[in-house]
């Protein structure tokens, strides 16, 4: 009798204590299906059919698995992609992707959409061109008759031949695109140390630290009554009208052969030279201006070699800061301006002190990391056209130039600044 | 032959194998259900093995590197979406990075548990036992060196305290003297481990160490209990491995935080884990209930 009653409460205690393993278990795990959003799953290439109509399945499929695809097209030698993310797409309908290229030359491309209304979804059209364009940038302009109007600017990448990246708003009519590089006041530099060199050769050295002074701005005068055609040039001219000189920045004459302390190449004619972060003086009274940018179009370019996991940190534009005025005190450096700017938008960037370059080292922006997308790819930064080759911490700002971010697929090769890494 | 539970009664290559599954599981699976599982498991088998030995293991071993490696990888790795503030060197500290900080001190010291469990259940006979045959020469030097490290600090404080005895303490004294008689005992030892070298190759030479045709004695067996269990792990493993494998255990930290939770499938896998690392207590639990069970019978 005794013996029974213990058997049982033995039976009934492990029942009991299984029950409840069960149930901690699942109150555990039922809380939610998954962290997170979904994550983005990148779907390949898709060739556009020749009437050019992509299905609204095919959109709405893309919008469900928030996948990214890209669309691909020919039309007279000219290759072209759609970049679509399915977390643009709002209403999916039929769309006609295709393109058709009507001139292409050296210096000017034209395209018409051949779809009839807008898409409602931004997305981004890269056209590959079969030579390469030594621009900075494009302009897209919408052509209505004759007239121009000038819509974005298209980012170029490519390393042989060049790729033209720009997000499509409105995707009816028809487009030209120019190259563009604009004239800085750096470009001018070279001319004034030129002709001074041409002047007076004994007098140089002595001549050279007062280059920014009042003998560039008469140059610069010169300049301006030279009638520039483009209404483009214009708005660049008046970065260069304003550009003055701040700080004990000097204009490199490009005849040092040797390297420096800090393992630079000689820096080419015209370029200003490093100021090392410990001789720079900032002076928090004097305010200036700068324009500065922070893109990564060239992977869209190169989705398939992306990291895992990092498909979602791409903006679908390609554009992490479009490009904007920003304030700095005298004496500041790219990387100081850099890290104000991200952190006022919130825009995660990771760098690290590298003292053989004494320089910061931009490791990654927007959690796009140096490698991430193949072995050669990272963070370059491009002032006024030139990618300097040494450190963003040793680039000392001066009122009025404009400062681009801009990630590498392939050791600047892509993005026009394979200077900067040396030979 | 005496044994401290149940599980390490069983065949060496029961308790190695065992071992080597959760090592690896531990180390692989990142997601934080499994590491808590894992860390659960660890310390309860840990408790079961040390009794009252646990706290101060915790305290000495596990938290301090648990803090050390929750503090530090935030200290040094600065990716993740949500930034909570600026470190003084201008990166952010961010959330996944803490986040990711703790998983990782979660995995190591669920690691640190079980290779603590792993030196009581295996000891050196077994492992002798085990790569005996297949690397002689390997796991002979394995279990001597691994030896000869406590030896070495027994015979060191031995030295020291007979130093102290005939008044050459290192405890006080000018800088000079003190370097003096550490350096003397540091020769003492170089002395006494060479001679003890000499002394095992001797021992071990008149033991027939080298014959050919020399067999080791040993009463390990495969009896049926032990066939159950490899059975019992090879199901369970093959079963994690295929739901790890097929992204039911997805979870990623960098650069934000994704995962799955609540799915069937992942349930069904993270309560195969349970089971997996609650093993050798269930197993000890298991007897201890039939040896009550037989005692109520008498």
């Amino acid at each position: 009798m005794d013996r029974k009653m213990k058997e049982n409460i033995f039976r009934i205690r492990r029942r009991m204590r299984r029950i409840c393993l069960c149930v901690l278990i699942l109150l555990c795990l039922t809380g939610c299906g998954s962290v997170g959003e979904k994550e983005r799953v990148l779907q390949g290439r898709m060739e556009i059919p020749e009437d050019g109509i992509i299905s609204k399945d095919i959109f709405r499929q893309l919008q469900e698995e928030n996948g990214v695809i890209t669309f691909t097209g020919i039309s007279n030698d000219v290759a072209y992609e759609w970049t679509v993310f399915g977390s643009d797409l709002e209403a999916c309908k039929d769309c006609n992707l295709a393109i058709s290229v009507e001139k292409k030359d050296a210096q000017k491309i034209v395209f018409e959409h051949l779809s009839e209304e807008n898409y409602g979804f931004p997305a981004v059209l890269s056209i590959y061109l079969n030579e390469l364009w030594n621009a900075e940038s494009a302009v897209v302009a919408q052509l209505n008759g004759t007239e121009e109007t000038a819509v974005c600017t298209a980012s170029i990448t490519g390393s042989e031949n060049s790729i033209l990246n720009f997000p499509v708003e409105s995707s009816v009519g028809k487009y030209v695109i120019t190259p563009l590089s604009p004239a800085y006041a750096s470009d001018e530099e070279i001319i004034s140390t030129g002709e001074k060199e041409a002047e007076a050769s004994k007098q140089e050295d002595a001549e050279k630290n007062s280059t920014n002074g009042s003998s560039a701005k008469d140059k610069q005068k010169e300049i301006e009554t030279d009638s520039y055609l483009s209404s483009i040039e214009n708005t660049t001219k008046e970065i260069v009208s304003s550009a003055e000189s701040t700080g004990n920045r000097t204009v490199s004459d490009g005849k040092k052969v040797v390297q420096d302390e800090y393992l630079t190449d000689p820096i080419p004619e015209g370029k200003p030279m490093p100021v090392e972060p410990d001789e720079r003086q900032v002076d928090k009274e004097k305010e200036y201006t700068c324009t500065f940018s922070i893109e990564c179009s060239s992977i869209l370019n190169h989705l398939e070699d992306l990291a895992e996991g990092k498909l979602d940190e791409v903006p679908s534009g390609g554009t992490i800061l479009k490009a904007q005025t920003v304030t700095f005190h005298e004496g500041e450096s790219v990387y100081d301006v850099l890290q104000r700017v991200c952190r006022e938008n919130g825009i995660q960037m990771e760098a690290s002190w590298t003292p053989i370059y004494n320089s910061a080292y931009v490791e990654g922006i927007h959690n796009l990391y140096e490698f991430d997308c193949g072995s050669g790819s990272g963070w370059m930064y491009r002032v006024n056209g030139w990618y300097p080759n040494y450190g963003c911490s040793r680039y000392q700002l001066e009122s009025g130039e404009v400062v681009e971010w801009r990630y590498t697929c392939n050791l600047g090769k892509d993005i026009g600044g394979s200077n900067a890494l040396g030979n | 032959m005496e044994h401290i539970d149940s599980f390490s009664s069983y065949h060496p290559i029961v308790n190695f194998a065992y071992f080597l599954l959760v090592f690896a599981f531990s180390m692989c699976f990142m997601h934080p259900l499994c590491l808590l599982i894992s860390f659960v498991s660890a310390l309860n088998y840990y408790y079961y093995l040390h009794k009252e030995k646990t706290a101060q293991f915790l305290m000495k071993a596990v938290a301090p590197m648990m803090l050390l490696t929750a503090v530090i990888n935030p200290a040094f790795n600065h990716q993740g979406k949500i930034i909570l503030y600026y470190l003084p060197s201008g990166n952010p500290f961010t959330l996944e990075s803490v986040v990711y900080g703790m998983a990782a001190a979660m995995m190591l010291s669920a690691v640190l548990l079980w290779f603590g469990c792993y030196s009581s259940v295996m000891t050196s006979d077994k492992f002798v036992y085990l790569f005996g045959r297949i690397v002689p020469a390997l796991s002979l030097v394995l279990s001597m060196g691994l030896r000869f490290i406590p030896r070495f600090m027994e015979q060191f404080h031995q030295v020291k305290e007979a130093q102290a005895g005939i008044r050459k303490d290192t405890s006080s004294g000018s800088i000079r003297d003190r370097m003096k008689i550490a350096f003397a005992c540091f020769s003492i030892m170089v002395t006494w481990s060479l001679e003890n070298a000499i002394e095992t190759a001797d021992s071990m030479k008149c033991r027939g160490y080298g014959l050919q045709k020399r067999t080791a004695f040993s009463i390990y067996q495969i009896r049926k209990r032990d066939k159950e269990v490899l059975l019992w792990m090879g199901i369970c493993s093959t079963y994690l491995l295929y739901g790890s494998l097929s992204g039911g255990l997805f979870w990623r930290y960098f650069p934000s935080i994704r995962g799955t939770f609540a799915e069937g499938f992942t349930i069904s896998i993270l309560l195969t884990y349970t089971a997996l690392c609650f093993t050798p207590v269930w197993l000890d639990k298991r007897e201890d209930r039939r040896w009550k069970l037989s005692r109520l019978k008498i």
